[in-house]
């Protein structure tokens, strides 16, 4: 069996779609072009293509990730990689394939790094942010289907800064997940805009940068482990 | 392990959607509705007219709609205009776009509607109409046509709720009455004279156009005669979001001959025309191809009927493995055969319509099946190895008493006690009851409405004999009653639209937005009775000043007193032309030999 590292972006108006929703419009992207992605065994067979960290709807990515097993009489990746960016709705696109044999180990997320804008004055942006480097803990609780949770959002987030733009701030910051999880980018934004006191309404949310652990080396777009651009 | 050329990476800061939309888009529910995106979409920059294609309702529902597919993909890729999109915001976004003062955009361009040339509503049903009064509020469009000036757009509706255009007449500038597949490049020519009074007048002179208050002689309702030899729409806007249905439909005929005598749409599109199977499969083979679907849909009012529909389902099927082949709906006197056929293809349930629930009253209304057809239909779905049977009813009928609402019980007695011997228990049982709401240009578009203490007296009925571990849902009585007042609304049933709009109606086919209350206040403001049509059958009906439908008057009321006597039509399919008035000069039936 093969598996595929797809690197994508995503932007505009599919920025604006959800997870599942991603997940189902590049399952329809490999349907289009013609590309054969194995199916799950059981009852009701699926598509065996995963986005391994979802990306907030809203938000735009540069490099994202979809890991995908093709059948072993795969279609050459450099050809299938044209027909897929040419099946792609607007916004998605198809950047790289990543050839493994499935006993590599999946790839795990070290670091995710953000901007948005911020609506406000810069500078009461800018000292909430520095207000965040001088805490030592800046716990917030999280209420979800699944129950309340409190988290401290200092052991996840990091290199945060802000820089005013036109019409407003770009907060930029990273997340470090931990085996416990991670903090969502709205609960960091919304802490820095409420001790702002600046609408907590993002434009422009971005996932610039995913730094991963255990992804191959090869000629990716931000060549090593780092999918950067 | 090999990586394969990445080329350049793509600026995630590049189409942006603009600030204004961004900062309401990220407060709403389900944000992607309001963004187009799609598989398919087109963008045609600096083209002229620029035409905004709407169907007054959510995302979801709207972008299954076949109708707008067929004048997007036109318009688009065969004439010169520009159509872009709009569908009714939710009432979320609704909030905030006026809060916030944005005007209603479309997904292509994310420019505001109101700048169109044309803005074209596809009209489904009454419940629909508060939102059209929304989308025209949001979109800064003077809700009367009269109040309309140069640099507004053309207002234009059609679709099967124009069958009676008065609820809607002040709100639009024009009802285009048919199917307008072969009008629209007249349309699009009309759009270039220089002013909008000469656009107007252009657009009266277009076959099968109701101006209304301009029009001296209702509109003939348009057939379109190519329908056998044109391709369906072969690369339709494929949805990034979820939508109510995810699947490649071929349209494989148009009309319907059955001549159920409360069916609206069986009267709208006759003649019968149906596309040589050639054209289905080499239409379900690109389809497969341009949505990434794995089923295909042969669609129409009743697909059964269609001549080719066996070679059509085992070459589709040949197409490539795993395609699945689908009908929207199943006829009863053929459902035992046509379960054998496509038992492979379909998915979880089966849908059987009896209608009513006893032979004398299915034969007045002319649905002709007998409790044998149906009982077998039942046992063919159980033993198919089908997980569900939904059977579906109406309550309400002309000439329905208690005995007939005891029927549905009945048989739904027999389908439950066919579960329990055929399928063993494993199957879901459901019953699905609406409320019978007379339309205009039906056989009985004379008849009342049941009326609301009647229908719920009927309901409890029902509730009572129908056997347990049987679920039954029933439709609103009081959106029933809405839906019926303005279905055979006059001049001036406009003013009850608008005023239940102005109290806050919108999304009225929504049972969870549906607000009876307002509708009564909006009937008492305005001295409209809930449920009444004041009609006599010696008298002009308010639609036949309006439109012509092709079938003639006489036909209808034939075919009443038919149903009075309890007496069937055959399908004129089978040889025997029963003179509803629809063929003639260049339209006639149409079908394979």
């Amino acid at each position: 069996m093969t598996w595929w590292l797809l690197t994508f972006s995503r932007a505009a108006a599919a920025s604006y779609l959800s997870h599942l929703d991603t997940a189902r419009a590049m399952q329809r992207t490999f349907a289009r072009a013609g590309v054969p992605i194995a199916l799950s065994q059981g009852m009701r067979p699926k598509p065996r293509l995963s986005l391994p960290l979802p990306l907030p709807v809203g938000a735009s990515g540069c490099e994202e990730l979809a890991v995908v097993e093709v059948p072993d009489d795969l279609p050459d990746p450099a050809a299938a990689l044209r027909e897929l960016r040419a099946a792609a709705p607007p916004g998605l696109r198809p950047l790289a394939i990543i050839v493994v044999g499935d006993q590599h180990p999946r790839p795990r997320v070290l670091e995710a790094r953000y901007a948005c804008v911020l609506e406000g004055d810069a500078g009461a942006v800018r000292a909430a942010v520095e207000r965040y480097a001088t805490e030592v803990s800046v716990v917030r609780e999280r209420v979800s289907p699944k129950g309340r949770r409190t988290l401290d959002l200092k052991e996840y987030v990091v290199h945060a800064a802000a820089e005013p733009v036109p019409g407003g701030t770009r907060l930029s910051f990273a997340i470090r997940p931990r085996d416990d999880g991670a903090a969502r980018p709205q609960e960091f934004i919304d802490l820095i805009a409420g001790w702002a006191e600046v609408e907590p309404v993002m434009r422009r949310l971005e996932r610039r940068r995913v730094t991963w652990r255990d992804l191959p080396p090869g000629p990716s777009p931000g060549a090593g482990r780092s999918m950067s651009s | 392990m090999n990586a394969h050329a990445p080329g350049s990476l793509d600026s995630c800061s590049e189409g942006w959607i603009p600030d204004e939309v961004a900062r309401l888009l990220a407060r709403v529910t389900r944000p992607g509705r309001y963004t187009g995106g799609e598989f398919n979409l087109r963008l045609k920059p600096g083209a002229s007219p620029r035409i905004v294609l709407s169907y007054p309702d959510v995302y979801e529902i709207g972008i299954s709609n076949p109708g707008l597919q067929i004048l997007y993909a036109h318009l688009n890729d065969a004439t010169p205009a520009a159509a872009e999109r709009a569908y009714c915001p939710w009432p979320d976004m609704a909030a905030l776009m006026r809060a916030h003062a944005v005007p209603l955009w479309t997904l292509e361009t994310m420019k505001p509607v109101a700048g169109c040339d044309l803005w074209g509503f596809t009209l489904p049903h009454e419940l629909t109409f508060t939102n059209v009064l929304e989308m025209l509020d949001l979109a800064g469009v003077p809700f009367h046509a009269a109040e309309r000036g140069e640099g507004h757009p053309i207002v234009l509706g059609g679709g099967p709720a124009v069958a009676n255009p008065w609820p809607l007449a002040p709100f639009f500038d024009a009802f285009f009455i048919g199917e307008v597949e072969h009008r629209l490049d007249e349309i699009v020519k009309a759009l270039a004279a220089p002013s909008r009074a000469l656009r107007l007048q252009a657009l009266l002179s277009v076959p099968g156009m109701w101006l209304p208050g301009v029009s001296e002689r209702p509109a003939q309702r348009q057939v379109f005669m190519a329908f056998s030899s044109t391709a369906p729409v072969l690369r339709p806007v494929v949805p990034v979001l979820e939508a109510v249905h995810d699947r490649a439909i071929v349209e494989v005929m148009r009309g319907c001959t059955s001549g159920c005598r409360f069916c609206q749409a069986g009267m709208w599109y006759r003649p019968v025309r149906e596309r040589p199977v050639d054209l289905a499969v080499e239409a379900a083979e690109q389809l497969l191809s341009e949505t990434g679907c794995d089923e295909v849909s042969l669609l129409s009012l009743s697909s059964c009927d269609y001549s080719g529909v066996e070679e059509a389902l085992t070459r589709i099927r040949a197409l490539r493995p795993g395609v699945r082949v689908s009908l929207p709906s199943l006829r009863i006197d053929s459902a035992a055969e046509s379960l054998e056929r496509f038992a492979a293809d379909q998915r979880g349930s089966v849908t059987l319509a009896p209608e009513a629930g006893t032979q004398e009253l299915r034969d007045a209304i002319n649905k002709g099946v007998d409790d044998a057809q149906f009982e077998e239909a039942v046992r063919a779905t159980f033993a198919g190895g089908f997980t569900g049977l939904k059977l579906y009813f109406m309550i309400g009928l002309p000439g329905e008493t208690d005995a007939d609402v005891a029927g549905i019980a009945r048989m739904a007695g027999t389908a439950a006690r066919l579960a329990k011997d055929v399928a063993r228990g494993r199957a879901r049982l459901s019953v699905a009851v609406s409320s019978y709401v007379p339309k205009a240009h039906t056989p009985f578009q004379f008849e009342s409405f049941a009326g609301a203490s009647v229908l719920r007296h009927r309901q409890r009925l029902l509730r009572e004999a129908m056997p347990r571990h049987v679920r039954i849902s029933f439709h609103d009585v009081a959106a029933s009653l809405v839906e019926a007042t303005l279905a055979r609304g006059g001049p001036g049933s406009d003013r009850l639209v608008e005023e239940a709009w102005r109290r806050g109606a919108r999304f009225d086919g929504w049972s969870e937005h549906f607000r009876f209350a307002l509708w009564e206040d909006a009937a008492t403001a305005t001295g409209i009775e809930l449920g009444t049509a004041d009609l006599r059958s010696d008298q002009t009906l308010p639609w036949e000043s309006a439109v012509a439908a092709g079938v003639t008057r006489s036909f209808l009321s034939e075919e009443r007193a038919r149903g009075a006597r309890g007496e069937l039509t055959d399908d004129c399919r089978d040889g025997l032309c029963a003179s509803c008035g629809v063929c003639g000069a260049g339209v006639e039936m149409d079908v394979l030999p």
